[in-house]
């Protein structure tokens, strides 16, 4: 025993550098490769990669920008890890985070004069039960028939792009606005400012506890274990009195909450209104997130974080050295294709 | 001698990562000849026919056929040698018909178009010639597991085999279904073929074969013609000094009627009524009724897929069922499968990968499935890993669970490791019943004799255990009593002493004993 | 005879709408029957219609345009092949991936190629292709065979898609892969060849589909050009059964509903425009509420096969 117990240490020391190593040769590769690309268009390189990676920490204001960005990208992640704990799969966190805006700016825009203590909790439930019920159709379909929740989250996206700009030219529309945008929230809805001569805002403490809950539900609760067990071996965890079908619905509703959320916080912390188009492309890189990080909740923010210094960095490369910000997006996709690659090559 | 050979395999060695499957085996076989492969599971038999069929790569070793040297790296070269394999697990396309099932994969006269008039002759001329009854247009999906079989024979013998491999062939079959496979096999090696006839069984290789070779933990200890083999010497090479033959439960040729003694104990478990539906709506158990007292092992005898899976679900609630469940008197018709289990129901379940394990998960999430909502394993809504740690590790020390400790996955495990790991989670939870479905299916013969030293351990405590196997050898060796399913329904049942093979046999394949209604 | 002229080009309309949906799907539908089940059409389509927009553009051919689509989705096609048959990872995790990638190669591509311009370059769209004698009669003539080449071509893609699995020897060990691939393996049938080969063509066929957008609606690349055509044709591959005559079928429904909202759209009236965008993805949601009760998938669609993994059973 006295052996066992010296060893943990040590163990644990190199178990997780042997977790974290293929994610640093994982982004080298990437980096490289894309960069032979960048050469190869006649790019400078270095300044490019040295855009990409430094621009988030040049001044606390880019460092705000940074977290602002963050702050849906984790969200979208939870969004999309949470129901893959139970082994399915939420594509639908674009459509569930419209309609989750579109509940914030619904009662912003309704309830203008109320006091920011009670406005600004009512804007976030809102777009948090909103996201919940857009969720919760594909979650009764699948619940009750079984049907495939991949395509059906994925089609109820479309739905809401029409959703919202319905709601912005016909419902609450700001005529002055040259593009399809409601009028502004209620002051009482806005979220504050968390670090003055910054736009860095209060959303970043409501998603990190967000992704503490999630994380303690998954690892710490029954139900999480049944969700984990489900998310194993649905069969097995079915044999042994799991309600298989119930945890799928659950998850898919606590995703789509959980996407509803990222709505409301970009409608109160940064746009103060609905604006078509303002679901930008957070689901997609959530799903990349949700997918590097292998659906690990620890590692969720982590990843989010280092998503999101891409993203200001790929904005600043294509605005001063005019290459394609898309670049960075081929990067991510290359990120994670060789994540999943090293991940086989060390099974094997 | 060599040329007499139609198969020599010499030093073959193969291995699973760390695990040495073959490390040298030899094994000659001649033309004509039924030549039985003889060795406990995990011994290696598959694993060798895999490799001379193709499906695997040796890592060393050579193999001759017909004399000449033979690089066997896919079931196509080895179909172009003469070299046919009926698996364990048929390699078959259910959707597909007879016809298309034979043909698929070989060269048809006007490819790529698709005529089967010519081979739809030529299997019916096979079929008749080698006793193989089937219908050919049938949809396979459709026919029962005897006729699967034969329709795989027979695909072997539409592309002219000269050497066939049966795996295991017997598992699945009445002793009457294995009479007319052994006379089909014979008529076979009549007409020149060889036959290499894989088991685990020593009745039937004695039965049938004309010389056997056995194999231990992956080495061919010995080849002898059949009249120079006797049932002792065959165990004594196949278990070698790993097991007390003699002290053995497994290989116990004397009766244990004492340690199965049946005293007037109360009925601990009463199933009343008991009907239930496969996936697809159709009936699969129906008005299945019986009792199981304490301190007594029950068998259910059938041939797989008549009901056996509907039964052990349908106790478990898993599934919905009509009728009455009873423990110790109570009625627990109403309660749901965590509420059984929670009152003393303990389920092994015979699919170990697909319904038994989360193999992405954890020893620890594994051990606690099903009472993880129970104290110690939970306070409230929340887990208390430290507890679930503690009892994961003293289950690994207690069931001799080869595996790094509670963090390992489960999906790493060997077949009887996951099995240990299976009893351990049943055997934990203080069970008063014990439900198990196939429980030494696959496993070494070291996790058998301990699959049994568990299951009269629980007897001997006043447990209850209704043991569902295929394996009548088995159900012979440790029941009180056996009930026989044919078509979801009780088709009789034998008592201690009166337990016979051929009567089994009559019962599981639907004949009279008790009369299997015509209306159903 | 203003109602004939109006109808008549209404089901012209249909019949154009039903092409991407086809091709897309007839692609889903090989791979898928090889156990390939590709999600990223959608990707696919995009770079489709990039590439082949681009290739036209400065190739000076459509045809040239629709060549460098079905190279472009092949390669995509060769990517998922790669990493779900050889290297035995995810099917859907990878198709999400070179989605990913589709999407970002398909604007990189467009970026490059034309920078960022407020006049979107232009280039002609197919054209009608008159079948002699057939294409003269009433009503059925300028409906059915006075269409262009990629609506004769996406029945001739169906037809021959039927014929090759159903009455071919080929087809038979294709369809035996997609429902046992140990048994098929162990019959001597090349198990990874018959999944690249089908998840190549097939991802060919959806590159197709996607350069049919600009070639035929628009004349030019915009980022949502799929509009998730690409997603509507996976519900569409599942809707048909995977089988290819009743994908044929449905693509016709598929149609009928894009056309139909568009063209109540363009009518105007009460419901507002947004309202009618919405119909296409709730009809397709309605619409498999039905399919999936029914439907038969490939018995191995979506796994990975290894020969030399010991079973598991």
């Amino acid at each position: 025993m006295s052996a066992v117990a010296a060893a943990p240490v040590r163990q644990r020391v190199a178990l997780a550098v042997l977790n974290v190593l293929p994610y640093l040769v994982a982004v080298a590769a990437s980096f490289a490769a894309a960069g032979v690309f960048i050469a190869l268009m006649g790019f400078d390189v270095a300044r490019a990669y040295q855009t990409i990676l430094f621009t988030s920490f040049r001044n606390a204001n880019a460092f705000g920008q940074t977290l602002n960005k963050f702050v849906p990208l984790l969200l979208q992640a939870l969004a999309f890890a949470l129901p893959l704990a139970g082994g399915k799969y939420n594509v639908g966190g674009e459509g569930q985070m419209l309609a989750g805006a579109i509940g914030a700016a619904a009662v912003g825009i309704l309830l203008p004069d109320l006091p920011g203590l009670a406005l600004l909790p009512l804007v976030l439930l809102a777009s948090l039960i909103v996201g919940a019920l857009w969720a919760a159709l594909p979650a009764w379909l699948l619940y009750r028939w079984g049907i495939n929740e991949i395509l059906t989250t994925m089609l109820l996206n479309f739905v809401s792009f029409s959703l919202v700009d319905y709601v912005a030219t016909h419902v609450w529309p700001d005529p002055a606005a040259g593009h399809p945008t409601t009028a502004p929230i209620g002051a009482g809805g806005v979220l504050p400012v968390l670090l003055p001569r910054t736009t860095l805002h209060a959303g970043l403490v409501i998603s990190l506890l967000v992704a503490a809950a999630a994380y303690v539900f998954v690892a710490r609760t029954t139900v999480g274990y049944e969700l984990v067990a489900t998310g194993a071996n649905p069969r097995a965890a079915r044999v042994f009195g799991i309600h298989v079908r119930r945890l799928f619905l659950l998850s898919l509703v606590l995703g789509g909450a959980v996407a509803g959320l990222s709505g409301g916080i970009e409608v109160a912390g940064v746009h103060q209104r609905l604006i078509e188009g303002m679901q930008s492309n957070f689901m997609l890189l959530g799903l990349i997130i949700g997918l590097i990080a292998k659906g690990n909740l620890a590692a969720v923010p982590v990843v989010a974080f280092f998503i999101a210094v891409l993203e200001v960095g790929a904005s600043a490369m294509q605005r001063t050295l005019a290459i394609p910000g898309e670049m960075v997006f081929i990067v991510e996709a290359l990120i994670l294709l060789f994540i999943l690659l090293s991940d086989r090559l060390r099974k094997r | 001698m060599a040329e007499r050979d139609r198969l020599v395999m010499r030093g073959i060695r193969k291995s699973f990562g760390p695990v040495a499957a073959l490390d040298g085996v030899e094994l000659r076989v001649r033309p004509g000849e039924i030549h039985g492969l003889l060795g406990g599971n995990g011994a290696g038999k598959t694993t060798l026919m895999n490799i001379l069929f193709g499906l695997y790569r040796a890592d060393a070793g050579e193999i001759l056929v017909g004399g000449r040297p033979a690089h066997v790296r896919s079931p196509r070269e080895a179909m172009a040698l003469g070299i046919g394999m009926v698996h364990q697990q048929f390699l078959q396309v259910p959707t597909f018909t007879v016809v298309e099932n034979i043909v698929l994969g070989t060269r048809l006269r006007n490819r790529p178009g698709l005529d089967l008039a010519g081979p739809l002759r030529k299997i019916e001329a096979l079929a008749e010639r080698f006793g193989l009854p089937f219908d050919p247009r049938a949809r396979l999906g459709d026919l029962p597991m005897g006729v699967r079989q034969r329709v795989e024979i027979a695909k072997a013998l539409y592309r002219g085999v000269e050497l066939l491999i049966l795996d295991e062939p017997t598992t699945m079959l009445t002793p009457q279904q294995v009479d007319a496979l052994f006379a089909s096999l014979k008529v076979m090696v009549q007409a020149g073929l060889s036959v290499i006839f894989i088991t685990h069984k020593l009745r039937e290789v004695l039965a049938v074969s004309d010389r056997i070779t056995v194999l231990r933990s992956g080495r061919s200890v010995a080849t002898a013609p059949r009249a120079e083999a006797t049932e002792h010497s065959l165990v004594r090479a196949m278990v070698g000094e790993a097991v007390d033959v003699d002290r053995s439960l497994l290989f116990a040729r004397g009766e244990h009627e004492a340690a199965l003694a049946q005293s007037g104990q109360p009925v601990r478990l009463a199933l009343e009524d008991l009907s239930a539906a496969d996936p697809e709506g159709r009936p699969a158990l129906e008005g299945w009724s019986m009792t199981v007292r304490q301190g007594e092992i029950v068998g259910i005898a059938g041939v797989a897929g008549n009901g056996q899976h509907a039964l052990a679900e349908a106790v478990m609630a898993i599934r919905p069922r009509q009728g009455r469940v009873r423990l110790d008197g109570a009625d627990l018709s109403a309660l749901a499968t965590q509420q059984l289990l929670a009152r003393g129901l303990a389920y092994v379940p015979e699919n170990r990968w697909e319904d038994g394990c989360l193999a992405r998960a954890s020893l620890a999430h594994n051990l606690i499935l099903g009472a993880h909502r129970r104290p110690p394993f939970s306070a409230g809504r929340f887990l208390q890993w430290h507890v679930i740690h503690t009892l994961a590790r003293a289950l690994i020390a207690e069931f001799n669970i080869q595996a790094r400790g509670p963090e390992a996955q489960a999906g790493d495990l060997s077949g009887g490791n996951l099995q240990r790991v299976m009893l351990a989670r049943a055997l934990s939870q203080e069970a008063k019943v014990l439900i198990l479905h196939n429980p030494t299916q696959g496993l070494d013969i070291a996790s058998i004799e301990f699959v049994y030293q568990q299951l009269l351990r629980h007897k001997r405590t006043g447990g209850a255990t209704l043991l569902i196997s295929e394996n009548i050898d088995e159900l012979f060796l440790l029941c009180n009593r056996i009930a026989v399913i044919y078509r979801g329904r009780m088709a009789g049942t034998l008592k201690r002493g009166q337990f016979d093979a051929y009567a089994a046999g009559r019962l599981m394949s639907g004949m009279p004993g008790q009369d299997a209604e015509a209306a159903a | 005879m203003d109602g004939w002229e109006s109808f008549i080009g209404l089901a012209r309309l249909i019949l154009l709408a039903m092409v991407p949906y086809t091709l897309a799907s007839q692609g889903t539908m090989l791979a898928g029957r090889a156990g390939v089940f590709n999600v990223a059409q959608e990707g696919i389509m995009l770079l489709g219609a990039s590439v082949g927009f681009l290739a036209a553009l400065r190739g000076g051919s459509l045809w040239v345009g629709m060549l460098a689509a079905a190279i472009a989705g092949g390669l995509l096609g060769l990517a998922l092949a790669y990493f779900t048959s050889t290297l035995k990872m995810d099917q859907f995790v990878i198709g999400l991936a070179l989605f990913f990638v589709g999407l970002g190669a398909s604007s990189l591509a467009f970026k490059l190629l034309v920078g960022v311009t407020l006049v979107l370059p232009q280039i002609p769209t197919l054209p009608d292709l008159k079948v002699p004698l057939l294409g003269d009669l009433p009503v059925i003539g300028p409906i059915l065979f006075n269409q262009n080449a990629l609506v004769y071509l996406s029945a001739l893609v169906s037809l021959g898609l039927y014929y090759y699995l159903y009455r071919t020897s080929w087809g038979l060990e294709l369809r035996a892969v997609g429902e046992n691939p140990k048994s098929a393996d162990s019959l001597g049938i090349n198990v990874t060849a018959q999944q690249y080969a089908a998840t190549i063509m097939g991802s060919m066929l959806i590159g197709i589909a996607g350069a049919y957008l600009p070639m035929v609606y628009t004349g030019t690349f915009t980022q949502g050009i799929v509009q998730g055509r690409g997603w509507l044709s996976i519900a569409l591959t599942f809707f048909g059964g995977w089988r290819p005559g009743l994908i044929f079928a449905g693509a016709l429904f598929f149609a009928l509903v894009e056309v139909g909202s568009l063209r109540v759209q363009i009518m105007g009236g009460v419901v507002p425009h947004q309202v009618l965008r919405m119909l296409p993805y709730l009809t397709t949601i309605l619409v498999m509420i039905f399919a999936f009760r029914w439907v038969r998938v490939p018995a191995f669609l979506g796994q990975t096969y290894d020969r030399e993994k010991r079973s598991l059973s």
